[in-house]
């Protein structure tokens, strides 16, 4: 192979599908290169699907040796512990934010938009501010966990969505959660937290971010 | 608060868009990154600062190489930090995480594991290419090299994965 052939197979190894004239025509003329831009391109088909993993697969359960792990550092936790602070992550306040909702199921059905007044009263008694463009129906200032905390209900294309601005809840990193057809996520924000939860269908991330990018505590 | 008459709609064109390119942000965070977990995270984070920087997107067409580049930022960023650990990759193989298996493609499952294996300086313009779709200048200008630099990277990466999918290496000409 000669000198000219290894410059231009550097530039089919490159970019396989976008060619310079200059490549183009010593490919005009040389087979053996032609063939090794026909295999580039047929392995690049392949690279592509190769990159394009399977997301259902990739939103599944841990792999068990990390649950492995999880379960170990959790007992490990609670030996440490004393057990009693453990029934406090994340899992139980998503508990909470459930229960929470579930006592308050009237305000899924609210669908008249809050004027901004109304809306700032709620938010002015939690000292927490949401800037958002998303039409909210709902509005309380509730006791949750010793605190006031807002709690919103948003209209959304996918359906209402109930927020919950939580400034004095800390969560390490995103969590889902589900139960009896309610589907929510908690989401580090700052400080605190925010929770969102749609009925029979998850939370859109998009919508999730738009509240996320309001909040300041 | 600044809500909006009844019956419209939050979310509108921008947040569609971003739902719609969502699935190859996480697959470009889970190659860098090659951990799930910080993969999300990665792309949380880059969907709230491209929410909060979306005017600075002019035109449409150029959302996905400029989400892609968010996403690279944001996660050298996370492992700056929290100073996360590096993923030993054969750890990661061995483990035999399902992101990686097709179904019964068991050519297609050795590809996934042989660009997991690539050195992080092939494996990234790679998936920008190839993935993302992103130009060698535009590649060149996100890692700060020569466009003949990626040019070299990109050669060298296949040339790993030729190999792989059972052709002759091209020759090199390092």
């Amino acid at each position: 192979m000669s000198n000219e052939c290894t410059h231009f197979r550097i530039a089919i190894g490159g970019e396989p599908r976008m060619l310079s004239p200059e490549v183009s025509a010593h490919l005009a003329t040389c087979a053996a290169c032609r063939q090794f831009h026909a295999e580039t391109v047929s392995l690049d088909g392949r690279v592509r699907a190769a990159l394009e993993l399977p997301l259902a697969k990739f939103r599944k359960a841990p792999p068990p040796a990390r649950r492995f792990a999880l379960a170990a550092s959790v007992v490990l936790a609670m030996i440490l512990a004393g057990g009693f602070w453990l029934l406090r992550p994340q899992s139980a306040l998503a508990g909470e934010v459930l229960d929470h909702v579930r006592h308050e199921a009237g305000s899924w059905a609210a669908h008249d938009v809050l004027s901004a007044g109304e809306i700032a009263a709620v938010l002015q008694k939690a000292g927490v501010q949401f800037d958002s463009s998303m039409p909210v129906v709902y509005a309380s200032a509730c006791p949750f966990r010793g605190h006031s905390v807002p709690h919103l209900v948003v209209q959304t294309a996918s359906g209402p969505m109930t927020v919950m601005l939580l400034a004095h809840e800390s969560v390490t990193s995103r969590r889902e959660f589900s139960s009896d057809g309610y589907r929510g996520v908690l989401l580090p924000a700052g400080q605190g937290s925010v929770a969102v939860l749609m009925q029979h269908t998850e939370v859109p991330d998009a919508a999730a971010m738009q509240v996320l990018s309001g909040v300041r505590w | 608060m600044n809500p909006r008459p009844r019956g419209t709609t939050g979310g509108g064109p921008f947040a569609r868009l971003l739902e719609m390119l969502r699935p190859d942000l996480v697959r470009f965070a889970f190659w860098l990154a090659r951990d799930r977990a910080v993969a999300e995270d990665v792309v949380q984070e880059t969907l709230i600062r491209a929410w909060k920087s979306r005017e600075e997107l002019k035109d449409q067409a150029a959302a996905r190489p400029w989400l892609f580049t968010i996403v690279r930022r944001e996660h050298a960023r996370l492992y700056e930090r929290k100073r996360l650990p590096t993923v030993d990759v054969d750890d990661a193989s061995a483990l035999g995480d399902p992101a990686l298996a097709s179904d019964g493609d068991a050519g297609l499952d050795d590809l996934r594991r042989a660009i997991m294996q690539l050195p992080e300086e092939y494996r990234e313009p790679l998936v920008m290419q190839v993935l993302g779709g992103l130009t060698t200048a535009e590649i060149a200008a996100e890692l700060g090299l020569t466009q003949a630099a990626v040019l070299t990277r990109l050669f060298r990466a296949r040339n790993r994965l030729r190999v792989i999918y059972g052709l002759p290496p091209g020759e090199d000409a390092e």
